[in-house]
């Protein structure tokens, strides 16, 4: 995948919305996020300095949280949920046949840049199980087949 | 505060609400195992092995979070506290891997202590091991992470104590583990190597390099560190009269509490170097000869008695050391006055701006002599000039990141970038050698706004209203110029600091430079008008380089200076110091170091007695020196290793550190710390004391010292700002002597428009400390772990000027000064200024001595060498 361009005036904007406050370090990482679907490790530096943290802790903050890679990840992120009530109704079907369809694992990023396949545990829709999300789409009720329906959805 | 009555273990128990459930059971002598805490860091409760049962309420609590509460009724080894405390050491112990038997911790491991305290063995419990490679391509640390506990103890030394901000915890649950920036070795972060995650690990997960299966130490010896000028206490491990470990010192009212450097830490098995000097010897056409003591002081003796018979006093040379002991130096200077008649005395704080100091102790009229560096944890705001001390005095720096993490202001100005970068809240990148400016235009700035302490300076000083005219034409415009620094800058900097209590601390960048007197006093101006030199908790922190340079001005070892600061123009101190030593004592000023070298180039100095100095390395133009000190007709050199120096000379003592023999050292706060012999003498050696009292004896003195504790009782007999204190316990401060009838006077605001740079030269180098090396590096460079570190002195530039000269990260560089060239290693530095480069002090075989000129500083004051025209260009050399 080639080195993401950077839009540095975009990422200043953003610390300054945040008034270059230390706390907000996961509210910045989540809107660079939004930006490039990751956190590109070039900004690290530039948050140490602006923010006034220490790399480790961006470190820290970017491998705790979910929502945070600090590698490049598809367009559409998809994150199958794996809580206890998609699980009993087969969650993991759907997640095996996103990742036959798409030839890649759990955790990776397709070769195109398109997609990247992630579990989570809840997305709190419960009801409509087994649910994924892609993006901020969610789609429930799914099975094999309006599994890869969903996939085409994206693929326009 | 409100108190809170509870009952532990049956005894009813009073104290202050907010106090933890653990301190209160600590303090009735209860011992509860922790493994996460420390009285240094904050409470943490990862371990969960502190816990403590309520009986009235039934519930179990982490003691070291918990505060107390009103009739609570804590049982801390209940039966029910007790099993749990097993099933927790159990599941640590289960995740943990069962490498006891070859594990470098051996003895020191709170884990097995403690698992053993409880009883527990085997665990019965299924192993879970989260396997880690081991980490040990640096020299210093190990890191096993295999064995982490994650008690967080690291990581909170990390943040809270050194705020190195290297590490944290990575991932979450079973997978977490302290790591670095995307899991990198520690070379290739923030670590600065201090070690005091190493001090602090409670498993053998961190470990000191070098050590393995050395086994705990026999001995534990309290000593204080030889290198730099915080004086940390230390306790040195002894195994078979050898120090395999440095530790901080357990005791608890330190300077450095558990924290230490990389030097402090780790570079103290240069004592072990195979160059130790182990015997007198002469130089008997062209090779060493070793003699007998008697033999050699017999020579000695004669050697400067016949000089002074034949040319004088005035051609016979003393130069002290920063390095040497207290009592060393006093002895030494007496000698050289009371014995020789000389006052051609000085030591190596000479290159570090200690003249400075000793102006500066004359311009406060001897007030504010012991300067805590806590002090600076409680200033309101903190002004850095010209200071580097994560690199020079790294714990002066832990103690200024701290203050800044707490919210003290910090303003830092220096024109490179440096480690505190990170903390201060306004950086000011002046012009090299112009802080001057900066600093008188910050004053005036105040003034103008009326945001200084006028009542202040009305009780406590003279000469104001001068200042004030004086700074009243100010051209702000032209200070912008000279400065580089914008108008607003400055007008930030003074908003910064109004109506607050300023601590100051001054590096080398303000005391090396060409103008560093002025500097200094403009800053004493700056410090009068905010009325901040008054308490404890600000004031005016000098960055001396070697760890006992204060205490050499103390001991008079400074050609105008007498013991206890005072000068030897003032006839009252010279006549009493003469008659104290029932001897004549000369008039006439010494000559300084820098003097001593050019006079024995013009051939007037005769005889040069040299003891823990290394001049041909440390001083500008090696080359120089050397010829100069070749052309002395006798040169004597007490030193602990073959030094550049002692390699010229025609006699060599050979002298014993800090560990061999017993003494004390001024630090830079002038906290006055004596410790006791940890190590055998390596041969034939003694300690520098002795040498001297021996010397002493055959010279002709009356006084008799048989043990260090003689000198120590006359010292404290004669020199006020010692007294009785310094005799009665290991750890004293030195007093101020106030002349009541010399109130603090303004100096009258000076300008200067700066050095004409030489034509040809593109850009200026400034020396700058390294982390790894103190001073010129003599005994740093022997130190294994430091060696093996340390590759090419690193040039640090700025990316635009390297791209433009065609140099890449790690090429070759070769530095040109008018004077002479060095090779070093390009590194480029993000955000570094243009135009400018750091050449690095002390590393090993690179000196940058080679780049000066030593006919920069003309006077008797070594000054000038902070900053010079240079040009760079890519090196083909290797």
């Amino acid at each position: 995948m080639k080195k993401t361009d950077i839009d540095w005036p975009k990422i200043t904007k953003i610390v300054q919305d945040y008034n270059s406050d230390p706390e907000c370090l996961l509210m910045i990482m989540q809107d660079i996020s939004d930006i490039y679907n990751y956190v590109p490790p070039e900004v690290i530096p530039v948050l140490v300095e602006k923010l006034g943290v220490s790399e480790s802790l961006i470190y820290s903050v970017a491998t705790f949280y979910k929502t945070i890679s600090l590698e490049p990840r598809g367009k559409y992120i998809i994150n199958v949920c794996t809580g206890t009530a998609c699980h009993v109704r087969g969650a993991e079907k759907i997640t095996h046949a996103l990742a036959e369809e798409l030839g890649i694992e759990e955790g990776q990023t397709t070769a195109d840049g398109m997609f990247t396949l992630d579990a989570v545990r809840c997305v709190g829709a419960c009801a409509s199980g087994p649910v994924a999300m892609v993006n901020h789409d969610t789609h429930g009720a799914l099975n094999r087949s309006s599994a890869l329906e969903m996939l085409d959805q994206y693929r326009k | 505060m409100r108190n809170v009555t509870l009952a532990v273990n049956g005894k009813t128990v009073r104290c202050s609400a907010g106090t933890s459930l653990l301190d209160v059971c600590t303090a009735q002598g209860i011992d509860i195992p922790t493994l996460c805490h420390h009285p240094q860091l904050k409470p943490f409760g990862a371990c969960r092995l502190c816990i403590v049962e309520d009986a009235k309420s039934g519930r179990i609590f982490a003691s070291c979070v918990t505060p107390v509460a009103q009739d609570m009724e804590i049982q801390t080894h209940s039966e029910r506290v007790v099993r749990h405390r097993r099933n927790i050491i159990r599941l640590i112990m289960a995740e943990h891997p069962e490498s006891c038997l070859v594990c470098s911790k051996g003895n020191h491991c709170d884990l097995r202590k403690i698992a053993a305290q409880l009883g527990v063995g085997q665990t019965g419990l299924y192993p879970m091991h989260n396997y880690q490679g081991i980490e040990q391509a640096n020299p210093f640390i190990i890191r096993d992470l295999t064995k982490c506990i994650l008690c967080g103890k690291c990581i909170r030394a990390d943040h809270e104590l050194v705020a190195a901000g290297a590490i944290d915890y990575n991932h979450r649950g079973f997978d977490a583990r302290p790591s670095t920036l995307f899991e990198q070795p520690l070379e290739k972060s923030e670590c600065t190597f201090c070690g005091t995650c190493v001090s602090l690990c409670p498993t053998g997960a961190l470990t000191m390099k070098n050590v393995r299966y050395v086994g705990a130490p026999q001995k534990e010896h309290e000593s204080v560190c030889g290198f730099c000028a915080a004086g940390c206490a230390v306790s040195l491990g002894v195994t078979d009269g050898q120090v395999v470990e440095v530790t901080p010192s357990p005791r608890t009212d330190t300077v450095n509490g558990v924290t230490l450097c990389v030097r402090g830490h780790f570079a103290h098995d240069f004592l072990k170097s195979e160059h130790r000097l182990t015997s007198p010897m002469v130089k008997k056409d062209g090779e060493w000869t070793e003699i007998s003591w008697t033999e050699a002081l017999e020579i000695l003796s004669q050697k400067l008695l016949s000089v002074k018979k034949e040319h004088g006093p005035r051609t016979i040379g003393f130069m002290g050391s920063s390095k040497c002991t207290n009592e060393e130096n006093y002895l030494f200077q007496k000698i050289a006055r009371s014995l020789l008649e000389t006052n051609n005395i000085d030591n190596g704080g000479h290159l570090f701006g200690l003249p400075l100091a000793a102006q500066l102790d004359k311009r406060l009229g001897g007030r504010f002599r012991a300067r805590p560096l806590k002090g600076l944890e409680q200033a309101e705001a903190i002004f850095v000039i010209g200071a580097n001390p994560g690199n020079s005095v790294p714990v002066a720096g832990y103690h200024i990141k701290r203050a800044a993490q707490n919210g003290t202001p910090l303003i830092v100005a220096d024109p490179l970038p440096t480690d505190l970068n990170r903390f201060a809240g306004l950086r000011l990148a002046v012009a090299p050698g112009r802080d001057l400016d900066m600093v008188n235009a910050i004053s005036a700035l105040l003034l103008e706004k009326k945001a200084y302490d006028a009542s202040y300076t009305a009780e406590n000083t003279t000469g104001f209203s001068f200042f004030r005219t004086g700074l009243s034409s100010i051209s702000f415009e032209r200070a912008s110029k000279t400065t580089g620094l914008k108008l607003d800058r400055l007008e930030q900097a003074a908003e910064m600091i109004a109506g607050k209590k300023i601590a100051f601390v001054i590096g080398q960048g303000v005391l090396q430079q060409p103008k560093g007197q002025e500097t200094l006093d403009a800053v004493v101006n700056l410090a009068l008008i905010t009325g901040s030199l008054e308490n404890g908790a600000s004031g005016i922190y000098i960055l001396h380089r070697e760890n006992n340079q204060l205490g050499a001005l103390d001991m008079g070892c400074a050609p105008d200076g007498l013991p206890g600061r005072s000068s030897l123009s003032d006839e009252k101190a010279r006549k009493t110091w003469a008659s104290a030593w029932g001897s004549k004592m000369s008039p006439d000023p010494g000559l300084s170091l820098v003097q001593m070298i050019r006079e024995a180039d013009k051939g007037n100095l005769k005889a040069l007695y040299i003891m823990g100095e290394n001049p041909a390395r440390s001083l500008p133009d090696p080359g120089f020196v050397k010829a100069a000190l070749e052309k002395v007709d006798f040169l004597a050199v007490q030193d602990i290793l073959m030094t550049e120096t002692a390699q010229l000379a025609d006699m060599i003592l050979p002298g014993a550190v800090f560990a061999e023999k017993a003494g004390s050292f001024t630090n830079m706060e002038g906290r006055v710390q004596s410790f006791d012999p940890a190590l055998p003498l390596p041969g034939a050696a003694r300690p520098d004391w002795e040498i001297l009292a021996m010397l002493a004896q055959k010279l002709g003195m009356d006084a008799r010292y048989s043990e260090v504790r003689d000198i120590q009782k006359e010292i404290a007999r004669l020199i006020p700002s010692y007294g009785e204190q310094y005799l009665a316990s290991p750890v004293s401060w030195v007093k101020d002597a106030i002349q009541e009838d010399q109130p603090m006077a303004f100096t009258t605001p000076v300008c200067w428009d700066g050095e004409k740079p030489p034509a040809g030269f593109d850009f200026t180098a400034i020396t700058g400390s390294v982390r790894l090396h103190l001073g010129s590096g003599t005994r740093t460079a022997q130190s294994s772990r430091i060696i093996a570190w340390d590759g090419r002195a690193s040039i640090e530039m700025s990316p635009t000027d390297a791209a433009s000269l065609g140099i890449e990260e790690g090429d070759a560089v070769r530095v040109v000064s008018q004077t002479g060239s060095m090779i070093g290693t390009a590194k480029l530095v993000f955000g570094f200024p243009e135009g400018l480069l750091r050449t690095p002090a002390g590393v090993a075989g690179h000196s940058l001595a080679g780049l000066l000129d030593i006919s920069r500083t003309p006077g008797a004051v070594y000054s000038g060498c902070k900053s010079f025209p240079v040009n760079v260009e890519k090196s083909n050399e290797t």
